[in-house]
């Protein structure tokens, strides 16, 4: 009786001190994140908090840097231009890799090929990308070419235009945006039972109705991905303005992102306590869009499962 | 392409398929024109390298090179500046953070699906919300941290914050969780140590699994502009993204954009090759992560 009972007691103490082994093996990765996420993101919030220039110690000046930047005109500028550029990239995106996704989903010939094609802008990183783009802007180049028709100039300066600049930025965003978003959608489109367009179909729905009333509202989770991680991706633009635009974010500040104000700060000027004020409100600004995402994508309604 | 109607058939079924000829003609047309619009900056890109500099941006746009310069702009890019070494730099912390995010990856998932521990549920939240936070948050106070630690302008400051992916522990804990307990407690059952265990059995069956994960993983890395931008100060410990950008401004007055698309050509090959021979992996890791938003 007793051997029994020792023999239970130990069988659990070892199935326990196993569980300790769990511990062990997350342990690496919690240091590390303990050490290079927790204790910057905490520092960041202290660090907008003083006056820092990395000389000397930080001061601690409590809210004066928010104060400041709200009469930061480099700072309130920036906001425009992001939420400009959110607002730009983002809508044409959405919209367009959904239309773009609807025609590769339909049954043609040579249509694997085109879509790899397609699918080239997923190569390039967003640096490859932007020395693309300023050579297809070059005032007489490429693009000033193609437009030539409508516009009869020989020569455009693209991005040292106030007006022009912002916009060729979007849309070099957009082109290499677009077959990410594209294959989110397709794979939204894929996962819809064929059985609901044949049911529709029956019952007489044609194709736009079958699509507005039956794909769309399903589709609507991905639509909620798709919006929220394209503006959440475009609220942190900085290496399209860094790059393609004249003097880092110009010309006259008009490609200034939150992005570009926060290296300005900390790295042009070493003022990192505005540049870590400035983050703070960026991460506020992209929490804001997470909250409405998981609102929005919780109510799920309309969703298959 | 629409054969003439064969004799048997109605007027009515001739129509139909005559109308589904002219649907598909239609929609192929639409996609070749999408196609042409995204494929032509890369297509612009790879020719670019090969043609005589006035040629680049001369009209019309000339599909193929009139003057083939062969390596010319290769041969000026390397000459001008150390990219042999941004190559190097590029591919080595690459490898380095790629092979170091698989191991712990796979070690902290395998703990997170396979144990049960005091503390788990808020440390795995720690992980998920690590995903949650963008890199330009902590660019500041971290680059202060690397400062601290002496780090900054050296490879462990470009290197070590981004040793360890947090994706990649929440990608290996969804696979781990799919390890059958049975297989792991025969192999206790036999003595192995738990060590062990993880090492020789976990390990080889979720290497598999992490093929997605890795070409996800080496992307962030070779893509990665922000932080080396930030860090390196010494022209020798760019990376090939920031490097390039530099490069890309003229050069002594003279015109470089031949030499700037050789050197685009060069950095995105790699991607290029993964992609044509991991495609599946390539897209689904794409479509998991959400990195190139």
């Amino acid at each position: 009786m007793i051997s029994l009972y020792r023999r239970v007691w130990s069988e659990k103490n070892v199935i326990a001190r196993r569980q300790y082994w769990g511990l062990i093996f997350v342990l690496p990765c919690v240091i590390f994140f303990i050490i290079f996420f927790l204790y910057p993101l905490v520092t960041g919030f202290y660090l907008s908090l003083t006056k820092y220039t990395l000389l000397r110690p930080p001061v601690f000046i409590g809210f004066d840097n928010y104060a400041n930047l709200l009469k930061d005109r480099l700072f309130l500028k920036s906001i425009s231009v992001t939420l400009g550029f959110v607002v730009g990239s983002t809508a044409p995106t959405v919209v367009l890799s959904l239309f773009v996704a609807l025609l590769f989903y339909q049954k043609f010939p040579g249509r694997e090929g085109l879509k790899l094609i397609f699918f080239s802008p997923l190569l390039p990183s967003v640096a490859v990308v932007s020395v693309i783009w300023v050579v297809l802007l070059h005032p007489s180049g490429i693009l000033t070419n193609v437009v030539r028709p409508l516009t009869g100039k020989a020569e455009i300066t693209w991005i040292h235009d106030i007006t022009l600049s912002p916009i060729v930025i979007v849309l070099a965003r957009i082109w290499s945006a677009m077959p990410f978003y594209m294959l989110i959608w397709l794979a939204g489109l894929t996962a819809i039972p064929q059985e609901l367009r044949d049911a529709a179909r029956v019952d007489g729905a044609n194709r736009l109705q079958s699509f507005w009333r039956v794909e769309l509202p399903l589709l609507r989770p991905t639509a909620v991905f798709v919006m929220a991680v394209s503006t959440i991706s475009a609220f942190q633009g900085f290496a399209l303005q860094y790059v393609i635009a004249p003097n880092q974010g110009g010309p006259v500040d008009v490609n200034t992102t939150l992005g570009i104000v926060i290296w300005k700060y900390g790295f042009q000027f070493f003022r990192m306590g505005d540049a870590a004020a400035v983050s703070v409100f960026l991460f506020i600004c992209i929490m804001v869009v997470t909250g409405t995402q998981i609102t929005l994508g919780r109510s799920d309604r309309y969703s298959i499962n | 392409m629409a054969r003439s109607r064969t004799p048997y058939e109605s007027d009515a079924a001739f129509e139909t398929r005559l109308r589904k000829r002219i649907s598909k003609l239609i929609l192929f047309s639409t996609a070749a024109l999408v196609a042409l619009l995204f494929g032509f900056p890369m297509y612009f890109m790879a020719v670019s390298a090969f043609k005589a500099e006035a040629e680049i941006l001369s009209t019309p746009f000339n599909w193929l090179p009139q003057e083939f310069v062969g390596l010319y702009h290769f041969e000026s890019a390397f000459e001008r500046a150390p990219i042999g070494q941004w190559y190097f730099n590029s591919v080595f912390i690459a490898a380095v953070q790629v092979t170091a995010a698989i191991f712990f990856g796979a070690m902290a998932g395998y703990g997170f699906a396979k144990f049960h521990f005091r503390g788990k549920r808020i440390l795995f939240a720690l992980i998920l919300s690590i995903m949650a936070v963008p890199f330009q948050i902590l660019l500041i106070p971290l680059y202060v941290e690397i400062r601290q630690f002496g780090w900054h302008n050296s490879y462990a400051g470009l290197i070590v914050p981004g040793l360890l992916s947090a994706f990649a522990v929440f990608m290996m804990r969804q696979f781990a969780l799919s390890i059958p307990d049975e297989l792991l407690d025969s192999a206790r059952i036999d003595g192995a140590s738990e060590f062990r265990i993880f090492v020789y059995i976990a390990l080889p069956l979720l290497a598999p699994a992490s093929a997605s994960l890795a070409i996800i993983l080496f992307l962030g890395s070779w893509n990665n502009f922000l932080w080396p931008l930030v860090v390196a100060q010494d022209r020798n410990l760019w990376t090939l993204p920031v490097g390039m950008t530099v490069f890309s401004q003229p050069y002594r007055g003279e015109p470089s954009v031949g030499p700037s698309m050789a050197v685009s050509t060069l950095a995105t090959l790699p991607v290029a090759l993964l992609f044509v021979f991991f495609q599946r992996y390539f897209i689904e890791g794409m479509m998991v992560s959400g990195i190139k938003g």
